[in-house]
């Protein structure tokens, strides 16, 4: 077990530099620069300014600079954001988008897995329409619909929650984390349904009926373990993408997250905030990956197989 | 039958409703089980056996409805409520499966796959009911019971975990074991060991058998009485020895005739019966097998043969009545 944990850490580290080395030079290799769209400067002025961030150097030394840089848990300062590191920037926002995208997370998976076992249970009538219906207009609606769409409702008409921002305690969270949710609610609920129908066809479950031991022993005891492996299989990189925020929910709902960085950093040409935000994706990515295999493999003996 | 018999079925029909109309799977069987007594059901793929046992289970498929009777222990199996079904599967009526590598729950130890349903049914203590487990896994032959308790179904051969079936569904010591063809899946040197083995136990608790089965030489080998089938309906009935001996019925003849025998090793080619098992579609008004059978009448085609005594078994021809 620790040994497997091990092995799965040290992959985990190399994907990492395999992911630091292809963004830092992939990202060179595109055109433009940090300061290549900002006003007319001279060129003495640029030439100072690329200095200063060891811009006018060659990229492998850069590179270095860089690596030895996060050897000392040091991303480098913000082209963009003059006087913020990107540690600032990430750990002043990663809060926000960590407290929605966990609580989205929670409400995603209780709401879409009972969803989902309502309409296997009750194929085709009423129930089962309506979680369809669920699924359906949560995939379908984008978020940048439904979201002002809760705000008029929820925030100016009714005037039960603040339509933005996040000064109010739970109850600036709880629009956000409800959209944010929408989409998973809609997945999971789909795929709970559909693995639990195959996972009642299965021969084990007939037999479990054949000892008589009545529905609902046979549900929780037999058919449920079964029924939510792909689920969990699917919650574990969602997760990851989940809690570092999203940029429509952040603009919709003006949440200081980190989400709107990965498009803006990008466009920007923020060569270091780009960095560590995917640095930060990847990292969490590959810890979110290694939980849901220890997970599954608790909950599936034939996985342990080989560990 | 001079007991009062343990099974009593009286015009059993299966129907399933498919997209191109009903399928008739079985059509009016009828037949009784002596406590103890081992009876086989013998047919081609597709002659409904199978779907007799699912249908006194009350596991047929979500298009399947039953009709007629199924007397068992003085209850009409067919017409109980969902809860006393449990009580009787539970308890007195058992089912071992074609298919033992699917049969199992995967995520869960095997002993206790064993002891769920006695803690269930008999009110057992977790530990007691483990105990009973591994006893009854020791008396089919799982070497080191108690240790391969609490393995996993993965960790089994298939023949392994046939003798698991076996000891969980005899495990409640039921007094009827529906077996659907329990070796078909399995390596045929281990088919007879596996099947030996259910035989006896079952002898011991003093279980009655329904086997199914498309192997004959198991039919001879382990049961009282044969039912033959076809096209969901009962061809031919009797004590083995008799069927065997004396086969009345042109499709129970020819079902012999295209079984290898190790005592006529000079017949030159194994007998074979012309066409292919019909498949659902809308019954007959006559007999199933009539276009297929090689002695066949006008009359066949027209009308329904009723079972009628013969030699010693009861069958379902005009040829052998007409006579």
């Amino acid at each position: 077990m620790l040994r497997f944990i091990g092995k799965r850490l040290w992959d985990g580290g190399l994907t990492l530099a395999a992911l630091v080395t292809l963004t830092f030079f992939v990202m060179r290799l595109a055109p433009g620069g940090p300061f290549s769209r900002s006003r007319k400067i001279s060129p003495e002025v640029l030439a100072n300014i690329q200095a200063a961030f060891h811009l006018d150097e060659p990229v492998w030394k850069q590179f270095a600079r860089y690596v030895w840089g996060l050897l000392h848990l040091d991303l480098g300062p913000s082209t963009r954001f003059r006087d913020y590191s990107v540690s600032d920037l990430i750990l002043s926002g990663l809060p926000y988008s960590l407290t929605i995208g966990f609580w989205a997370v929670v409400v995603a998976s209780l709401v879409g897995v009972s969803l989902g076992i309502i309409g296997a249970l009750r194929r085709n009538q009423p129930a089962d329409y309506l979680a369809g219906l669920i699924g359906v207009v949560g995939i379908a609606v984008p978020i940048f619909v439904i979201g002002p769409l809760c705000q008029l409702v929820f925030g100016l008409k009714l005037g039960w929650l603040p339509v933005g921002g996040s000064g109010q305690g739970w109850r600036s969270l709880v629009l956000p984390v409800l959209v944010l949710s929408l989409p998973n609610i809609a997945y999971i609920s789909r795929l709970t349904r559909s693995s639990m129908i195959e996972t009642l066809r299965e021969n084990y479950v007939r037999t479990a009926r054949a000892k008589g031991l009545g529905g609902g022993r046979v549900l929780r005891a037999h058919v449920l373990r079964g029924a939510l492996l792909p689920v969990v299989a699917y919650l574990g990189p969602a997760t990851a993408a989940i809690i570092t925020g999203s940029i429509l929910i952040e603009t919709v709902f003006a949440v200081p997250g980190i989400g709107r960085h990965f498009v803006d950093a990008a466009l920007n040409r923020d060569y270091p905030l780009v960095m560590g935000i995917t640095l930060l994706y990847g990292a969490l990515l590959i810890f979110f990956n290694i939980g849901t295999d220890l997970l599954r493999g608790w909950m599936d003996p034939r996985l342990r197989h080989g560990r | 039958m001079t007991a009062e018999p343990l099974l009593s079925l009286r015009g059993l029909t299966v129907d399933f409703r498919l997209p191109q109309g009903v399928m008739r799977a079985v059509d009016r069987v009828s037949f009784d089980l002596a406590p103890g007594e081992v009876l086989g059901i013998v047919g081609e793929s597709g002659s409904g056996k199978s779907q007799i046992l699912f249908s006194l289970m009350g596991l047929l498929a979500s298009n399947g409805t039953v009709g007629g009777q199924a007397v068992f222990q003085g209850q009409d199996l067919l017409s109980l409520r969902p809860k006393e079904l449990d009580r009787v599967r539970g308890t007195s009526l058992s089912m071992i499966f074609q298919d033992p590598m699917t049969s199992l729950n995967p995520y869960m130890r095997v002993g206790d796959q064993l002891a769920e349903g006695l803690i269930l049914h008999k009110g057992l203590s977790r530990s007691a009911a483990r105990a009973e487990a591994v006893a009854m896994l020791d008396r089919v032959r799982i070497p080191d019971a108690a240790a391969r308790a609490r393995r996993y179904p993965h960790e089994f051969s298939g023949g392994m975990r046939q003798r698991v079936m076996i000891a969980m569904a005899l495990l409640v010591r039921p007094a009827l074991l529906l077996a659907d063809e329990p070796t078909t899946a399995l390596d045929v040197t281990i088919q007879a060991q596996v099947l030996d083995l259910m035989a006896e136990l079952a002898r011991e608790i003093g279980t009655a058998i329904i086997l199914v089965t498309h192997d004959l030489g198991v039919v001879a080998r382990l049961c009282d009485r044969v039912v033959v089938l076809y096209g969901g309906r009962i061809m031919e009935q009797g004590p083995a020895e008799a069927l065997f001996e004396a086969p009345a019925h042109p499709y129970a003849r020819g079902l012999l005739q295209a079984t290898p025998r190790l005592d006529e090793a000079l017949t030159p080619r194994l007998g074979t019966i012309p066409g292919t098992p019909r498949s659902g579609g809308a019954m007959l008004p006559g007999c199933p097998f009539e276009p297929r059978c090689p002695l066949r009448l006008p009359v066949c085609a027209q009308v329904q043969p009723a079972l009628t005594a013969r030699g010693g078994t009861l069958a379902a021809c005009h040829l052998e009545a007409e006579r």
